[in-house]
């Protein structure tokens, strides 16, 4: 099977390179689910796991894995900027723009605009659509499923991916760029899935990630024949109101040894900031409630008034800083 | 006239040392309070040579009549000190464009407190020139870029800055995250002003805006109305967003342009410039104009991609 081209592009120097994608299941029919990832060439959690899921698909197809069989087509872009995932940039590496601000392009355009087009005019025929990404190279974010101003089908089908935490958001105007947006005038189902940290792979994630990809492949009824595991977490929602920004009242060295996923009570230590040159322990930081370390700051050098960690919570205990943070697209 | 040199903001590094954004301020009589903001993207220097020649202007005035400052003029040449430190675009550490995150906020990270900084110290003025250059691979005239619905306004004072063209334009949802749309949504005349490139000066322009912003300066009554000034020789161009022609490249490769200068008259049809192979003595592509016109921007970083954009013409097609 000849691999399919979503874009071909010529470099200045005259060598062309190709953006590939996966697309399996029925062909007479338009894909019930598309999968994106890898906007942000340097968020390599989605890249690999939508890789190691097209080998799974794959096998289906094959009939290599008894039982399993393919209901409906879908289609997989394992890694949209291919000169920045060569390079681990999260923008288009030639003149710097980000992907996820291109939408809904232009085929005639720039050529960020021309692959924002392609991505669009592929992914647009199908009913589910999944864009991946994993943050930035500085907060560590839980895997987690975002819902901006969700339908009720939308609310409703966020749980089949069986992740602990649903994050639901109002609409930002200024993320009318962005590829979630421009699906969203098309209807259908879109999510966004956050998981990890850009700039490198966390195993780990990459397992709940590839398990949640393929219970939502069980549960939205595109494949047959999978037996999930009973094990999952209980799932809880998380509104603006739940949500709690801590941010840095000093700079310094910040560093945590907690993990992302874990419940925490009020007063629990989440880290320490550090005097970078003498060493001494300038503060210590505690969760100001109890809830789920839904983020963690992992790159250590804080400037006052930098996000360490979110903690989402059970009441109606968000703060004011999450609000703002929102409004201005973080 | 008094002059000092303040600090807006100032931040603790990581690492021991500290981050300050400062603006210089020449201090006159009671009249209205200008300003002038620049370096926001970290490799924009036009903004800090046009800052500079405005102080020499200014320290000049003071030794010849000072009392013909009649109000305030106020510098902002640096507002991304550690991009400019470090010729990075973005903020440094955030990898954000500050002139994405207006109108910002005191407590919150670095590129929104510099934001909350600049708008708090601007409250009040009569009217703020945000100077900005082009991105680092185009080279543009000197032009003002307005929101239409603020046109009314705003074209009055930009007909008077000494500009090549003025472009009325629809905001993209976006750009309500910038300096200059914060300020005009509160009611302080903002203007928009680009030329030249990154990463360069481009003098001749620089001297070009010094008159037109010397020559709106004393029609708003910052400098006395009998004060003589450099000479503002230019009529803008005005157009509508529908007007401007952008000519984007057939073919990837090198670009190798015809000695036209930017800001000159060009044919509809004529030849710009011709795509190149750097492999062979084969001519890819030619670039002729798409529209009769002004040629308001041209392609200075000569490599590309299938469909970049190599020039943008204000005309008639």
């Amino acid at each position: 099977m000849s691999t399919p081209i979503l874009l071909t592009l010529t470099a200045p120097l005259g060598d062309s390179f190709t953006i590939p994608y996966h697309d399996f299941g029925p062909a007479e029919r338009p894909p019930r689910l598309a999968l994106v990832a890898g906007l942000h060439g340097n968020e390599l959690n989605g890249v690999f796991v939508l890789s190691r899921l097209a080998d799974f698909l794959r096998r289906i197809h094959a009939g290599e894995r008894r039982g399993q069989a393919l209901r409906e087509r879908i289609v997989l872009i394992p890694a949209v900027n291919v000169l920045g995932v060569n390079t681990c940039s999260r923008v288009w590496p030639f003149d710097k723009i980000d992907l996820n601000r291109s939408f809904p392009g232009d085929s005639a355009g720039e050529t960020t605009q021309r692959i924002a087009a392609a991505v669009v005019n592929i992914t647009r025929p199908a009913y589910y659509r999944v864009d991946i990404h994993t943050s930035n190279t500085d907060i560590e974010e839980m895997p987690q499923v975002r819902l901006y101003e969700p339908n009720d089908d939308e609310r409703a089908s966020a749980c089949l991916f069986g992740l602990p935490a649903v994050i639901e958001r109002p609409v930002n105007p200024i993320f009318t760029t962005h590829l979630l947006h421009t699906w969203r005038q098309y209807g259908g189902e879109n999510f966004v899935i956050q998981c990890g940290l850009a700039g490198n792979l966390q195993t780990a994630h990459c397992e709940v990630l590839f398990r949640a990809l393929v219970a939502f492949l069980d549960r939205a009824g595109l494949v047959d024949g999978i037996a999930l595991p009973e094990d999952e977490e209980h799932l809880h929602y998380f509104g603006l109101n739940q949500s709690v920004a801590l941010m840095a009242e000093q700079s310094g060295i910040f560093v945590s040894r907690l993990e992302v996923g874990r419940w925490v009570q009020a007063g629990d230590l989440i880290g320490h900031i550090y005097d970078g040159f003498s060493g001494e322990i300038r503060a210590e930081v505690h969760a100001p409630t109890a809830g789920l370390v839904g983020s963690l700051r992992r790159q250590p050098l804080l400037f006052e008034g930098d996000p360490m960690a979110r903690i989402l919570t059970l009441t109606d205990a968000g703060n004011q800083m999450e609000r703002i943070l929102h409004s201005q697209g973080q | 006239m008094e002059k000092r040199l303040e600090t807006l903001l100032s931040l603790a590094l990581p690492y021991r040392e500290t981050v300050t954004v400062r603006r210089s301020i020449y201090r006159g009589g009671a009249g209205p309070r200008v300003a002038v903001t620049a370096g926001m993207q970290g490799n924009e220097l036009e903004g800090l040579y046009l800052c500079h020649r405005l102080a020499v202007w200014l320290e000049q005035l003071a030794q010849t009549r000072p009392e013909a400052l009649l109000g305030q003029v106020e510098l902002y040449p640096a507002l991304n000190p550690v991009g400019l430190d470090t010729l990075q675009r973005t903020l440094p550490v955030y990898d954000s464009e500050l002139d994405r995150s207006f109108p910002g906020h005191s407590e919150g990270p670095l590129p929104q407190r510099i934001a909350a900084a600049v708008l708090a110290s601007l409250q009040g003025a009569a009217l703020v020139i945000v100077l900005q250059a082009s991105d680092m691979h185009l080279q543009e005239i000197p032009q003002a870029r307005l929101e239409s619905r603020f046109a009314e306004r705003l074209l009055p004072l930009a007909q008077q800055l000494d500009l090549d063209l003025i472009c009325l334009q629809e905001a993209a949802t976006v750009a309500e995250t910038t300096l200059v749309h914060s300020l005009n949504a509160r009611g302080e005349p903002g203007l928009l002003v680009t030329t030249g490139t990154s990463m360069g000066l481009s003098k001749r322009h620089t001297e070009q805006l010094v008159a037109g912003i010397l020559t709106l300066w004393r029609e708003l009554g910052v400098l006395a109305s009998d004060l003589p000034l450099p000479a503002a020789r230019h009529r803008p161009l005005l157009v509508e967003a529908n007007q401007m022609y952008p000519l984007n490249a057939e073919v990837s490769g090198l670009f190798d342009a015809q000695p036209v200068a930017c800001g000159g008259l060009v044919k509809a049809g004529e030849l710009l410039g011709l795509i190149v192979s750097p492999f062979e003595g084969r001519t890819l592509a030619e670039v002729r104009s798409p529209a009769a016109g002004l040629l308001v921007t041209l392609r200075h970083y000569p490599l590309v991609y299938e469909g970049a954009l190599l020039a943008r013409i204000a005309g008639s097609a």
